[in-house]
């Protein structure tokens, strides 16, 4: 039989099949046997996920091995952006549930793109109730997935806030520095959360996951555990931090207390404080508009970033250089008239005192005989035993942002002021006004050298460093050097003399512990600002210092009547083991 | 008698159709592992097919000489179907085309008004002899496009470009002139962006994604990224059936409908989709054949409209896959799941055989 007439139009129809299939098989060879690897990778990325396991952080205890802030189970809610479908809809939802900005959520999304498996953390730390309600939504909710993660507990609230630090996720800034981190991890911003965030930290786990298309994890290819962070063991009392925050309430100042043979800080209170557990699950801006706005400035640890007229506490450095230099003796004696005359200037005292002698003038806090031996000594001495006793410069302690506070020199006031330096500035100076500001920390340990004999020490607020077990890693101690400067034994125990004689009989009265031997010296500090700043630097027991106190009042007025009863009372407070501890009797 | 009869049937044919189904079984299986019941699935399957192979029997014995006589009766029917479909019908994946039969499941209309273009236009065509200009032509046009519409209504673009495939295919074998389909090309390039504007925002979507599936990477393009993962990662000799990380995990929707050739592709890499195309290419090729070799010019017309929608499906298909063509959304014939494309095309592959047997009997 022959082909019907349309036998030529079916075989151009052949020919149409030929060159379809002929391209379809071109392009199969092309991706599976040229582009096979690179597309058999790209499936590998797709069903392989590496999580981050995030590793517990230290917990820091108090020098009595009583935890101080500990971890705790909560969730957090994050996005995966692979699996995002509706953005603007998600955000709106999820910023109901969390509540959460919406813009914000979309933010942080679309940063998280650059990353499409990873997953980006919404709110840490929400509510039972939000999660169950996404995981009853969850069909509706695509992207969205919940994790446990560990976070901060304060077991004692706000106590020691301003020494613990709080935590925060790890701005742009800081992942430049530290490759080690990831977007949102958090990170120790201030105390020594902050200074020993390496060690706290430990080290994030891995686990490697087959995922699905929506995502959910399936079987588990691969893990490494979380290294959890070593614990740290600070030399913090906190019953003696309690005492000192009780004191400080309702007052804005600090109180300090170091062992000055060691430099264990044994105290640091700052008020107002703010409770850190408002950071641990990420900060709400409402809060943070209020930490930040509010006047009393509760986030500044004023113990060691805020910097104050030592006023009539630098009366320790003046007398120091006096006695070490020769400039007076024990025996000498002063005419406390209730005033100086300089030149046309008369310099008024709060009182006169009539003739006293060294001691005496200590414990009364005679101007008069600080301005004179301040002229004496001169400018330049009184600016270099300053700073050899640590004031005005930054005192090494293991927190960031320490202050560094300020000694004025002859050399400086030109350079700033544009004016000489007159003989009112060194009068000024030797009673620790003019240009003289200090931390309380700084002044803290000033007195530590005094009382230990002429060592400075560093302060530290961390004492070991221990593994979740227990093991010691590390065992942290501060630096002791000598004062740069010439401290006779003699000079020293006569100033000592003249401090115990402040909390016997003078200013410092209302310091006086029963049964302790107190020494210290008090302050009033004039200030631009208002009222005198209320000081109290102190030691005990006297003749073997084991605890140096320093309290400060901002605007407290008179050193002896608002700081002096703070210092008082953690020496109370410490009063037995103080005892125990140098042998003396109750 | 028998041993002539058993001569004329075109077992190449028949044994490809049963190769290329008895493949789509296995892949099925496949695709469908871990979401659903494997003897399910394998019931389901066999149901289909050996309804299926009733078609196929029943259209290779009934004389399409006289199947073509009641050409205006099924033309009818099909019309009414589709309209049916669009009052009646239930809306699965957000467009309507399938009519309920209770037990049986449901029925796509659509995948039988291909037959029955490919059946009256034979008719059709055949009446009408010549084709000496391009009027002569338009009758054939709205013959086709009135089911074509009805489709497009559904919303299912896909058939419905089917079915203008067949439409030309058809019009070819017929006689039309080239100059003119040539002229019916261009006029429809003309009036093409008035039906642009006239598809859904998630059409046009679609249609474009596969120009660029990395715009919308989480969108209209993800099927088309995941698919050419999936095929692409099957390298030469594929992931092993069962194995196919894309397919397991579910990285593809529809993997087991339009997208299975990811599954081919995947598990039993190129060596595995190569020969599925091989198969496919005899089909069509013998298809060709029994056109060429019709007794008549109805047959010829049948024969080549089967083969010329077996054509389309599989490259439209295949090529949705891996990146050629945009995402129409239809059926890669004998494989993927769906009784009803099962059903049409085992039909159309019986009215191939009886075409081929009435070659010289009678």
């Amino acid at each position: 039989m022959t082909p019907g007439p349309w036998a030529t139009r079916i075989g151009h129809l052949g020919l149409v099949v030929i060159l379809a299939f002929a391209l379809l098989a071109g392009r199969l060879w092309q991706l599976q046997a040229i582009e096979g690897g690179h597309y058999l990778e790209l499936s590998e990325q797709n069903r392989i996920r590496d999580y981050a396991v995030p590793a517990p952080r230290g917990v820091i205890f108090d020098r009595r091995g009583q935890p101080l802030v500990t971890n705790r189970a909560s969730f957090t809610v994050a996005l995966l952006p692979m699996e995002v479908r509706d953005p603007p809809r998600l955000a709106e939802a999820l910023a109901r549930l969390l509540d959460v900005d919406a813009a914000e959520i979309l933010a942080r999304l679309a940063e998280g793109r650059r990353r499409p498996f990873e997953p980006v953390r919404l709110r840490r730390d929400v509510d039972r109730r939000v999660v169950v309600a996404i995981e009853e939504n969850r069909l509706d909710l695509p992207g969205v997935v919940i994790q446990a993660e560990p976070v901060r507990e304060y077991l004692h609230g706000a106590l020691a806030g301003h020494a613990l630090g709080y935590l925060g996720e790890i701005t742009e800034a800081e992942l430049r520095t530290r490759p080690d981190y990831r977007p949102g991890d958090l990170i120790g911003k201030t105390g020594v959360e902050r200074t020993y965030d390496d060690l706290l930290r430990g080290q994030a786990g891995r686990l490697r996951v087959e995922v699905d298309a929506a995502g959910r994890p399936g079987r588990v290819l691969g893990r490494q555990a979380a290294r959890p962070g070593h614990s740290l063991v600070l030399n913090l009392d906190a019953t003696l931090q309690r005492v000192a925050e009780e004191q400080l309430r309702g007052h804005v100042g600090a109180v300090v207390a170091m062992d000055p043979r060691t430099g264990e800080v044994l105290v640091l209170a700052s008020s107002p404080g703010y409770d850190p557990a408002v950071f641990a699950g990420g900060i709400s801006p409402a809060n943070w508009r209020r930490l930040t706005s509010d006047r009393g400035l509760p986030l500044l640890n004023r113990a060691t970033e805020g910097t104050y007229e030592p006023g009539s506490v630098f009366k320790v450095v003046t007398g120091t250089a006096a006695l070490a230099e020769g400039v007076a003796r024990r025996e000498s004696t002063y005419a406390c008239t209730g005033a100086l005359v300089l030149g046309r200037w008369v310099f008024r005292d709060l009182a006169a005192y009539g003739t006293v002698s060294f001691v005496r003038g200590v414990q009364v806090s005679c101007n008069v005989m600080f301005w004179t031996l301040g002229r004496a000594v001169g400018p330049e001495r009184l600016a270099r035993y300053a700073t050899a006793l640590g004031l005005g410069v930054p005192t090494g302690v293991d927190l960031p942002a320490e202050a560094a506070g300020f000694i004025p020199s002859v050399a400086w006031k030109p350079r700033a002021h544009g004016e000489p330096w007159y003989p009112g500035d060194t009068l000024n100076m030797s009673i620790g006004q003019g240009w003289v500001l200090t931390t309380p920390l700084q002044v803290a340990r000033m007195l530590s050298a005094i009382a230990n004999g002429g060592t400075l020490v560093q302060p530290v607020l961390a004492r070991r460093v221990i593994t979740p077990d227990g093991r010691e890693v590390r065992a942290i101690a501060g630096r002791r050097t000598p004062v740069p400067e010439r401290l006779p034994a003699a000079a020293l125990e006569t100033l000592r003399e003249g401090l115990r004689a402040v909390v016997e009989a003078g200013t410092g009265r209302a310091a006086a512990v029963e049964g302790l031997a107190v020494a210290g010296k008090t302050g009033s500090a004039e200030n631009p600002r208002g009222r005198p700043h209320a000081w109290f630097a102190g030691y005990a027991p006297a003749e073997r210092p084991a605890l140096v106190v320093v309290a400060f009042v901002e605007h407290g007025y008179r050193g002896g009547i608002a700081a002096a009863p703070i210092a008082k009372a953690i020496f109370e407070a410490a009063r037995s083991s103080l005892l125990a501890e140098t042998g003396g009797a109750p | 008698m028998t041993a002539r009869w058993a001569r004329e049937v075109d077992w190449v044919l028949l044994g490809t159709t049963g190769l290329i189904t008895a493949y789509g079984v296995v892949v099925l299986l496949s695709a469908t592992h871990g979401v659903a019941e494997p003897a399910a699935v394998l019931r389901t399957r066999l149901l289909h097919v050996a309804v299926g192979l009733g078609a196929l029997i029943a259209a290779a014995a009934f004389d399409y000489r006289r199947l073509a006589t009641a050409a205006g009766l099924i033309y009818g029917a099909t019309l009414a179907l589709l309209a049916a479909v669009l009052v009646v019908g239930d809306v699965r994946l957000g467009a309507q085309r399938w009519i309920p039969l209770g037990p049986f499941g449901a029925f796509q209309p659509s995948e039988v008004a291909k037959l029955t273009l490919i059946v009256t236009l034979a008719r059709h065509l055949d009446v009408a002899r010549t084709l000496p200009r391009m009027r002569a032509l338009f009758p054939f046009l709205a013959h086709a496009a009135l089911p074509a519409l009805l489709i497009m209504r559904q919303p299912d673009m896909g058939t419905a470009l089917v079915l203008v495939a067949i439409l030309a295919a058809m019009l070819y074998v017929g006689g039309a002139r080239p100059a003119d389909l040539a002229g019916l090309g261009a006029a429809g390039a003309v009036v093409a962006p008035f039906f642009w504007q006239a598809l859904h925002d998630y059409q046009r979507r679609r249609l474009t994604a596969f120009l660029d599936p990395a715009a919308d990477p989480l969108g209209a393009g993800y099927a088309l990224i995941q698919a050419k993962i999936a095929i692409g990662s099957g390298q030469l000799f594929g992931k092993g059936l069962f194995a196919g990380t894309q397919n397991v995990l579910r990285f593809i929707p529809e993997q087991h409908t339009d997208f299975i050739f990811t599954v081919v592709g995947e598990e039993l890499g190129l060596a595995g989709t190569l020969a599925l195309l091989g198969l496919f290419l005899v089909w069509i090729w013998r298809a060709l054949g029994i056109a060429a070799g019709a007794r008549d010019r109805l047959g010829a017309l049948m024969a080549a409209g089967v083969a010329a929608m077996m054509l389309f499906h599989v490259v439209v298909n295949v090529g949705m896959t891996i990146g050629l063509m945009p995402v129409t959304g239809i059926p890669l014939p004998l494989v993927s799941y769906g009784g009803s494309s099962l059903l049409v095309t085992l039909a159309a592959t019986g009215l191939l055989l009886g075409i081929r047997l009435r070659r010289s009997w009678f």
